[in-house]
Parts: C-alpha cells; structure tokens; sequence
C-alpha cells in the first residue's frame, strides 16, 4: 500500500444554507482542492456523499459536481452509508489511493434539508433505520437512540447530568469554531430545562437538523511529497457493520460496530488509545458520544460519563473529544459530516483552530457511525 | 447450496399476517437465535436452518422510550412508548404501546402482550402484574 495523505480540506458553515446541496459541494470541493496545491485536473476521481439529495429532487449529483469544477471527464460515484456517508467515501478514497489505482482523489459531502418541515426531515432521518421493523414501530431516529440510553442508564446509572455534560461541552466548543451551526454555550440549567424528545433523551441531547457540506482531498505521497498545509497521515481507514435492527444485537449499551472498526484499526495503526491527542466521534445524540468513548475503548463500559463531568474530554482535558463541537452543537448535515470531523483535524494540525485549538496534536481519531450502527468507520491520522 | 426462500414468509405477508390480527411471524435459527425481522441466513451463526415459526407476542420490556415527538405515521398517537420486548419463547421483537405519558409508567421487566390494532405497528399493551416480576433481562 501507498502512504496516502489528507491534503486539503474545506468545510462551509453549517445551519441553513441559501444555495442547493451541489452548489454547495462544488464551493467547498473547490476550496479543499486550491488548499491541496493542487488543480481540479489533477483529481482522478470524486467520491460524493448526499445521502438526501432525493429531497432536493436530485440523485446522480457527481457528473454535476465535476462539471462546475471543469473536469466533467472525471469519474465519480455517490457512496451512501447513512450518517457516516462521507467517511465512507474517504475510505473509498483511501483505497483508490493507497492501492495505487489513484493518485488523487476528492471526497465531497453536502446535504439539503432545511427546506423540509420539521416532520419531514425526521422522516429522512429515519430511513437509516429498518422501516417495517423499527420505524413502521413508531421509532423515530431520537427514540433508537433513546431506547439505548434507557438500556445504558439501566445498566450502568447513567445520570442526565452525565448527559448534559456532553452537551454543554460540545456547544462551548463549538462557540469557538466559524463552521458550526450553534456558536452559543450553553448551562447545564438550560439543558435540564430542556422539553423531552423522546425519554431519556431532551431536545438539547440531540442534534439538530443542519444543511452543510465539507470535502477533504485525498493524495498519494509520492504524488505530492511537499503540500502547502501540513498533510494528514491516514494511518488507519476502517469501516465495519453490524446487526442493522439495534434489538437483535447481543448488546444495546454500546455499538458492536464502533468496537469492532476500532479495535482494527488501532491494531492497524499500530497505536495505543493513550497516544491519541484528541478525537472528533459520533455524537449524534449525547448518550451515543458515551458510546463512543466506551466502545472505541477510551473508557471502561459505563466510565465515560462521569468521565465527562469531571471535564476530561474538555478541549484542555486529558483526552479532547469533540473540539468541533461535534454533530451535536457543530451540527449533522448528515452526509457532510464524516468529511467535516476530517476538516476540524486538519485545521487542528496547522494550528488554525482559532479558540478551540488542542496543543500540539500529532495522532487524531475520527469515528463516525450508520444510522443506530449497522455502519461504521474509524480513521487515524497522524503526522508525515 | 440452494437457499429456501421460497419456504419462508416475505415482509409482505409479516405485515399484513399481524395488521391483521392473525398472527406475528418470526424465524428461529437452529443456534436459538429468533428474530421478528426478515433474512435468508443467520446473522449470528451464518447457519442457514432457519425455521419459520409463530412467535408469542408476550414477553417482557427489555428497554423503552417515551416519544413525544411522533414519526409522520403516528401523528396523532404522541406521546407513546417505543419498546424492545424480550419475547417469553426467546428473542426480541419491538412495538410500541399506546397513550403512554411518562417514562415511569414503564419498568424493564413489565409484563406485555400484544394487542393488534387498526394503528400501524405491532402495538403492545401492558399486562396487570401478577406479583412481584419472576425475570429481568439485562439491557
């Protein structure tokens, strides 16, 4: 395998955009590539993420995307994997790459749903999950989610203030970051004053619905030894599943999908969960940051919390989780998001994390997980 | 090695059999495993006996939501409970349960039964305790 870098990196603000989905990911496509050094001909392929883009009455969005770059002979593809769309794109990207099938490759995730009532947009939601069984239920996407915090504070006295904590430090770190949909810290007050969605999980454990799109390039060392930014090192590119009905799994306390792309790839990168520097995970709800802490394991099953409220994942804790503000406060425009925890580790290694910049960083893991995990994908980078 | 999906009821026919109040369809691997969804081998032991069986609809909560923000097809049902029920034969299999208002209407290991409906979904209704409860299921 080739060593295959993270070159360029561009991410818009995330919240309500003026312009569709294909504008957008040709705008930040565009910027990512100028931030490569590199020109759109020399990309050889595009990998799109728009999981939704049926809701802007548009499939097929890759032959659009390269035409507005002006490399309409390029081939390209859309990869759909849920929430965990675009990093599953960037591990298609990995393996052009690395295989050596490609010397550069551009990963591009958008996603357009503010144009969508609230109804509406839950209902996009929830086609991640398993229609006649879960959500011909009555599950929504919160109330999957919620049914696993039941089953963790059952087990292991998961506290709302556990919760609340997660919440609370995700939106004061997303206060300092220019991408993120909410730029406004919040109490634990206003969290425990927040109405309840779906029990235990209140309005302020959720993420909100956001328009956004992000892209990442993906380039051979060899093709490009000296870049003008500091290169990502993608040490680790691994993607995993599961049982998709989150029911029929052997637990509902954690995501077997996250343990099992985590234990591969910390294998594969030959590292320690104690050398990582800091991590952008897959809190698309407070309890699945929890999770994600435990299962990548971070921390034992049921430690992650109180591990939260004794500030240990604060931007200048013992292991910085989230510094983005994460989809919880940065916001989850669903398939930009895999390609936007890319964007913050990048920023987080030139040192232009503004506010929220982790000092010196040099190993970075970002997870980002399918729906209620039925997919998963796990990346490590580090420093050339 | 040929598949038997011929012998094994589809999705279709699950839904309409328990909409219907007739009966709930299940599959049973010859490891134990049961399931209420739909698959050709089974996922825990790649085993292709699976044997298509009647489930119970009883069992008890293994874990729960109260939703008060309903999916578009229960508009008019919120708040309701979102369940995972540990069937009494084994397996899981979820539902919901009608006019739920708060979480502590619930308890893991409560007594359910289900109860076809003209609403969508497998609805379930929760069963008069009959003492104190004989099994919990860890989550």
């Amino acid at each position: 395998m080739r060593e295959t870098w993270v070159v360029g990196a561009a991410s818009n603000r995330f919240g309500k955009m003026p312009e569709s989905g294909r504008e957008a990911a040709t705008l930040v496509a565009l910027e990512a590539i100028d931030s490569s050094g590199l020109e759109p001909k020399d990309i050889g392929y595009t990998f799109v993420a728009n999981c939704f883009g049926i809701a802007e009455r548009q499939a097929h969005v890759g032959p659009l995307i390269n035409t507005g770059l002006g490399i309409p002979e390029v081939p390209s593809c859309t990869i759909e994997s849920a929430c965990s769309s675009s990093s599953a794109a960037l591990h298609e990207a990995f393996v052009h790459v690395a295989g050596g099938f490609t010397d550069a490759v551009l990963v591009v995730g958008a996603e357009k749903l503010s144009h969508l009532d609230t109804l509406n947009a839950t209902s996009y939601f929830a086609m991640g999950a398993d229609y006649p069984f879960e959500t011909r239920n009555g599950a929504t996407f919160p109330g999957l989610y919620a049914t696993l915090a039941n089953a963790h504070q059952r087990r292991y006295g998961t506290s709302p203030e556990q919760l609340g904590a997660v919440a609370v430090k995700n939106h004061a770190n997303a206060a300092a970051n220019p991408h993120a949909h909410f730029q406004k810290p919040i109490t634990m007050e206003t969290y425990l004053r927040s109405p309840v969605i779906a029990s235990p999980l209140r309005l302020y454990d959720c993420c909100p619905f956001s328009d956004g799109a992000a892209a990442v390039v993906v380039a051979a060392r060899e093709r490009l030894p000296n870049p003008p930014s500091e290169p990502l090192v993608i040490r680790a590119s691994v993607r995993s599943g599961s049982i998709a009905d989150m029911h029929d799994r052997s637990t509902m306390t954690g995501l077997p999908a996250s343990r099992l792309a985590g234990e591969i790839a910390f294998k594969a990168a030959h590292v320690e969960r104690s050398d990582i520097d800091l991590v952008e995970v897959h809190d698309c709800f407070t309890i699945a940051e929890l999770m994600a802490l435990e299962d990548l394991g971070f921390y034992e099953a049921g430690r992650a919390g109180r591990a939260t409220v004794e500030g240990e994942t604060a931007r200048d804790g013992r292991l910085p989780v989230n510094p983005s503000g994460g989809l919880k406060a940065k916001g989850h425009p669903v398939s930009a998001t895999g390609a936007s925890q890319v964007v913050e580790i990048f920023e987080q290694f030139n040192g232009k994390a503004g506010g929220r910049q982790v000092k010196d960083p040099t190993l970075a893991l970002a997870h980002n997980v399918g729906a209620t995990g039925g997919s998963c994908s796990v990346h490590i980078f580090g420093r050339r | 090695m040929a598949t038997e999906a011929h012998a094994r009821h589809s999705i279709a026919e699950y839904r309409s059999d328990y909409e219907e109040g007739r009966r709930l369809r299940g599959l049973r691997c010859a490891c134990g495993f049961v399931t209420a969804t739909w698959g050709l081998v089974c996922p825990k032991c790649g085993g292709r006996a699976l044997e298509e069986v009647e489930l119970s609809g009883r069992g008890r909560l293994a874990a729960f939501t109260v939703q008060t923000v309903p999916s578009d097809e229960f508009l008019n049902d919120a708040p309701y409970a979102y369940v995972v029920v540990d069937l009494e034969e084994g397996g899981r299999i979820t539902g919901w349960v009608e006019g739920i208002r708060d979480e502590k209407e619930l308890t893991v290991g409560a007594p359910v039964r289900w109860t076809p409906t003209y609403k969508p979904g497998v609805h379930f209704t929760l069963e008069p305790a009959p003492g104190p409860t004989t099994r919990e299921s860890p989550p």
